[in-house]
């Protein structure tokens, strides 16, 4: 039965016109015999035929229902549809443009966002039966730091355990120079790329036989990503030699772009872990120690929950019954994307609303377009329903219509967010200052789940614009839209008033947040940092048996001015202590200076003076203005002695740190405040205490003679002859400007967006208003000629918008002014309330007040329209 | 405005008209025509089937499985569709007048009992 009934409804589809013959066929039968008996009765052949197709009902709507029946016809309906839709469309081509732009650039924006969330969330790596490759980690510990497995832990774990069919070490984020230049790299156990299951694209992975200290020749597989930027997608690259470190490697592969090491972006080049002492010198000899992380593949059938619960034994056994059970094992997916996708989700959901309120906003301008273009279409509606057509298919049909358009936008949005994040990023990336090192962002690719991600999004804004527009058009009475009146009821005032709202909300809102950027962004260029940045250079010093060379070098190069030991140095953290003064006990934040630090940043000694040169272990500070008067409030600070230790629960504290020469320190010394950089958290510590180029840990920072950059890049070229493993030189310029960086690009970000926003507003609300003054022609003629003034017709139609505007204006800041709590009630205020003022009052009366005047100016000229009509003229068009 | 229509043209209780055309076509095999005199001639005008929706409910049971349709040439030597009982069909009667006499027994004994 379901065959036939199937068969019956593809014979009706493939050969219609079959089956509409046989529809005509059958019906026409019918009325001809029914005729004929008529006439035997005595009829005349006109009666005869009117009264049997009054007997018989309407031929159409039977044909109609036993088409219906066929249950092709939803599949005929859709083609017809489509049909009229193109017609339709090509007729208004101005409207449709509008409709398909408007739309497209939301989707492109939201397509954007979409594009790079996809590379963190769903970019698979591509691995043979990925969902059994995990992480074997420890939970945080409580600073929040990983805990790390070593080696002989590895060894013993694939002893002594089997859940896995394969495991392997990793260790990543080892950034050394090749060939000069920095790239990243990712240490592997030699077994990994067999666990892994992946081939390489060009030569060979690497081999068990390759993490072997003797083996005669150190070697590197490259990942796409590496052959690119380094060798520009040489073909020949496998077999060549590169210098890593200052020591020859050999190229034996490169890995195809579909395989980055489970990591959401691919390392330049894959290394053997036994190459560990090269790339980190501090591991030489204890190479044993370094922290690895270890992944594994599960045995087939294994669930990762009972896999953790064997590893949890082992672990427990291993340790010992004594240890706190906290610290236990947890297995986390490794698939090459974020870990923790919510984390991800909520970081981008500020975004994902503040462009799908652009999204909206447009959405809302169509809407509103087709509700005025359903006004225009009342008579050819009409028709359709007088004919005989239902409601709900005419809405179908509209809806269609609106469809096909979307999809005209997503691919529109499609181009759009291609555009976009090619142009941003070619617009970023050549503004990044250089000596951050290489930053190197992946490509954010388009695959196919932004393709269903567009549709989805069509088919969402087609709901959001089409629907209210068409369920309007259609609420109409037919005999009386025949006689050529249009229905009072049809023209959708309360609809428009809320959309009006809606738009004049979502702008408010965007408006607000792109003021409180601009603000902030401003405040931040404006303030000075207190200290000397035009010429000064940080140079980190890692690895201390070449520090005396290092410093050697740098004290004798021509290029330097001056030169200070600091540590931390300025991108660190600084460092807490336990200060303990007659007055009051406390912690306060301490940072180790040689003398000439002051000199070097040109920071002023307002009283007593900087550290003498023979003071460099001596237990002496310096202490900023607000620092002295923190501690001393009574007295004078100067010559007053103090306790200090480093406070040993600091999150910041290492083991490594230098430690503090005494425990009591005489104040010898006044510095001013110093306002440091916002971003980089390099807030003045407030305790100075001195050190010297020789105490380990410390960087130098050095005043140059003529350009930084070029100072910059002749140290390095210096300074990697003594230590090809050097740290970071940073211009001190550099920073001043990463510091107004990322604030800027927030900046433009939102004022893109507020402007895009504010467009859309104008636009719609000018095009609404106009078409109601429109509208109301005949009605605003009779009240002039019945005696209104033009001020009261311009009055009448600026208090129509009044309302809708007030109240999204209202609703908008409210909604600005909630976020802004909210923000201020999340733990990271602190970080965001220091360079943002979220609530600033400025921000939000400029919005405001922008809103307000481009109402009235969208309101304005249709009502100065309105109240320069000539009543007569108006009347007698009617 | 269409909806109303609908309502008001079938005077049947919803089935029944499928139930009628089984029974008569159950005499012999007939086009819709047939099937329309039929009914009302048996039913002695009472029962006057809006013709037009006669063909949609042919439609539904030809779908459905319960007829078959053949063109044949007609008494008056005309192209005419005619209708035939299907096995399925012929069950599908026997279901909906077992229902129906159900269904008017109850009714028969609730307007006897006043």
């Amino acid at each position: 039965m379901m065959v036939r009934d199937w068969l019956l409804r593809a014979r009706a589809l493939l050969s219609p016109r079959r089956a509409e013959r046989d529809l005509n066929d059958e019906l026409s039968f019918h009325l001809d015999r029914e005729t004929q008996k008529l006439i035997e009765q005595g009829r005349s052949p006109e009666d005869a035929r009117a009264m049997a197709q009054a007997r018989f009902g309407s031929t159409t709507v039977a044909a109609d229902e036993c088409r219906d029946q066929r249950g092709t016809a939803t599949v005929d309906n859709t083609i017809r549809d489509l049909t009229y839709a193109v017609r339709t469309i090509a007729r208004a081509p101005l409207a449709s443009f509008t409709i398909v732009a408007t739309v497209g650039l939301g989707l492109g924006l939201v397509t954007v966002l979409f594009s790079v969330l996809n590379i963190f969330l769903f970019r698979v790596d591509h691995v043979p039966d990925i969902n059994e490759m995990f992480a074997v980690e420890r939970p945080r510990d409580a600073n929040d730091e990983w805990q790390q497995f070593t080696r002989p832990q590895f060894d013993a774990m694939m002893r002594e355990t089997s859940v896995f069919a394969g495991m392997y070490m990793e260790l990543g984020d080892v950034d050394s120079r090749v060939d000069g230049r920095m790239m990243a790299i990712t240490l592997l156990g030699g077994n990994a790329f067999q666990v892994l299951g992946v081939r390489a694209a060009m030569g060979r992975t690497l081999l068990a036989s390759d993490d072997d200290r003797s083996a005669p020749q150190p070697v590197v597989v490259l990942s796409d990503k590496g052959w690119e930027r380094r060798f520009g997608r040489d073909p020949n690259v496998v077999g060549r030699q590169i210098i890593v470190n200052g020591a020859p490697h050999e190229v034996v592969g490169v890995m195809p772009a579909s395989f980055r090491g489970l990591n959401v972006g691919a390392p330049d080049l894959w290394a053997p872990l036994s190459s560990l002492a090269e790339f980190r010198p501090i591991h030489r000899g204890r190479e044993d120690q370094a922290g690895i992380a270890i992944v594994g593949r599960l045995k087939p059938g294994l669930s990762a929950a009972a896999a953790r619960a064997q590893l949890d034994a082992w672990d427990a056994q291993r340790s010992g019954a004594t240890t706190r059970r906290d610290a236990r094992i947890v297995l986390t997916p490794r698939r090459g994307t974020v870990p923790q996708p919510l984390e991800a989700m909520v970081l981008f959901a500020p975004l994902f609303f503040a462009f799908g309120l652009i999204l909206m906003i447009g959405c809302a301008n169509v809407a509103n377009l087709l509700l005025a273009r359903g006004v225009s279409r009342q008579r050819e509606i009409g028709i359709r329903l007088s004919l005989g057509a239902s409601r709900p298919r005419i809405v179908r049909q509209l809806l269609t219509e609106s469809l096909l358009l979307a999809l005209a936008a997503a691919a529109v949005g499609f181009v759009v967010s291609r555009v976009a994040i090619e142009g941003t990023l070619a617009a970023v990336l050549p503004t990044i200052p250089p000596d951050l090192g290489d930053i190197s962002i992946m490509g954010f690719k388009a695959d196919w789940r932004v393709g269903v991600f567009l549709i989805a999004g069509a088919l969402v804004s087609t709901i959001f614009f089409a629907l209210m527009p068409a369920l309007h058009a259609t609420r109409i009475d037919p005999v009386r839209t025949m006689r050529g009146e249009l229905i009072k009821d049809a023209k959708p005032g309360r609809a428009r008033t809320v959309l009006i709202s809606l738009q004049v909300a979502a702008s408010a809102l965007l408006l607000i947040c792109s003021a409180v950027f601009l603000r902030s962004a401003l405040a931040s260029a404006t303030v000075d940092p207190g200290m000397r940045t035009a010429d000064t250079v940080i140079v980190e010093i890692v690895n201390e048996p070449k520090r005396a060379a290092m410093i050697q070098s740098l004290a004798s190069d021509p290029r330097i001015a001056m030169m200070a030991a600091t540590w931390p140095d300025l991108l660190s953290l600084p460092r807490a202590a336990i200060v303990e003064t007659p007055a009051l006990k406390t912690t306060a934040a301490y940072k180790m200076v040689g003398p000439e630090y002051f000199a070097v940043l040109d920071i002023p000694i307002v009283r007593g003076r900087t550290f003498a040169d023979h003071e460099r272990a001596a237990p002496v500070v310096v202490l900023s203005e607000t620092m002295a008067r923190t501690l001393f409030p009574k007295s004078d600070a100067i010559g007053q002695v103090m306790q200090m230790e480093a406070d040993p629960d600091s999150p910041t504290r290492r083991d490594d740190e230098p430690m503090l020469s005494s425990r009591s320190f005489t104040v010898v010394g006044i510095s001013r405040d110093v306002a440091g950089f916002r971003i980089t958290d390099t807030n003045d510590p407030g305790i100075f205490v001195p050190a010297s180029t020789e105490t380990p840990k410390t960087s130098v920072i050095v005043r140059v003679n003529g350009d930084p950059e070029l100072a910059r890049q002749h140290l390095l070229e210096r300074l990697t002859i003594i230590d090809p493993n050097m740290g970071q030189i940073l211009t001190m310029r550099t920073m001043a400007r990463m510091e107004r960086y990322f604030l800027n690009l927030a900046f433009w970000t939102t004022l893109v967006l507020g402007t895009l926003a504010l467009t859309l507003t104008v636009s719609g609300l000018f095009s609404v208003l106009s078409y109601l003054v429109e509208q109301r022609t005949r009605e605003i003629g009779v009240r002039m000629a019945l005696g209104a003034t033009s001020r009261h017709v311009t009055r009448l139609v600026l208090s129509q918008t009044a309302k809708p505007v007030g109240f999204g204006l209202f609703a908008g800041t409210g909604l600005a002014f909630a976020l802004a709590i909210l923000l201020i009630a999340t733990p990271t205020a602190g970080v965001i309330g220091e360079v943002v003022h979220v609530t600033d009052p400025l921000a939000y009366a400029a919005s405001i007040i922008l809103i307000v005047a481009v109402c009235l100016l969208a309101a304005a000229v249709p009502a100065m329209r309105a109240s320069r009509l000539d009543p007569m003229t108006t009347l007698r068009q009617e | 405005m269409t909806n109303t229509k609908t309502k008001n043209r079938n005077e049947l209780l919803p089935g029944t008209l499928e139930m009628l055309i089984l029974k008569t076509l159950s005499i012999e095999p007939m086009h819709g025509y047939g099937i329309a005199q039929h009914i009302q001639l048996l039913s002695a005008q009472v029962l006057t089937i809006e013709e037009g929706s006669l063909y949609p409910a042919l439609q539904r049971m030809l779908i459905k499985g319960w007829v078959l349709a053949e063109w044949k040439i007609s008494a008056n030597h005309r192209r005419a569709r005619f209708y035939k009982l299907t096995t399925a069909g012929k069950n599908q009667l026997g279901v909906q007048e077992s229902r129906f006499s159900q269904m008017s027994g109850a009714i028969m004994r609730v307007m006897k009992t006043t």
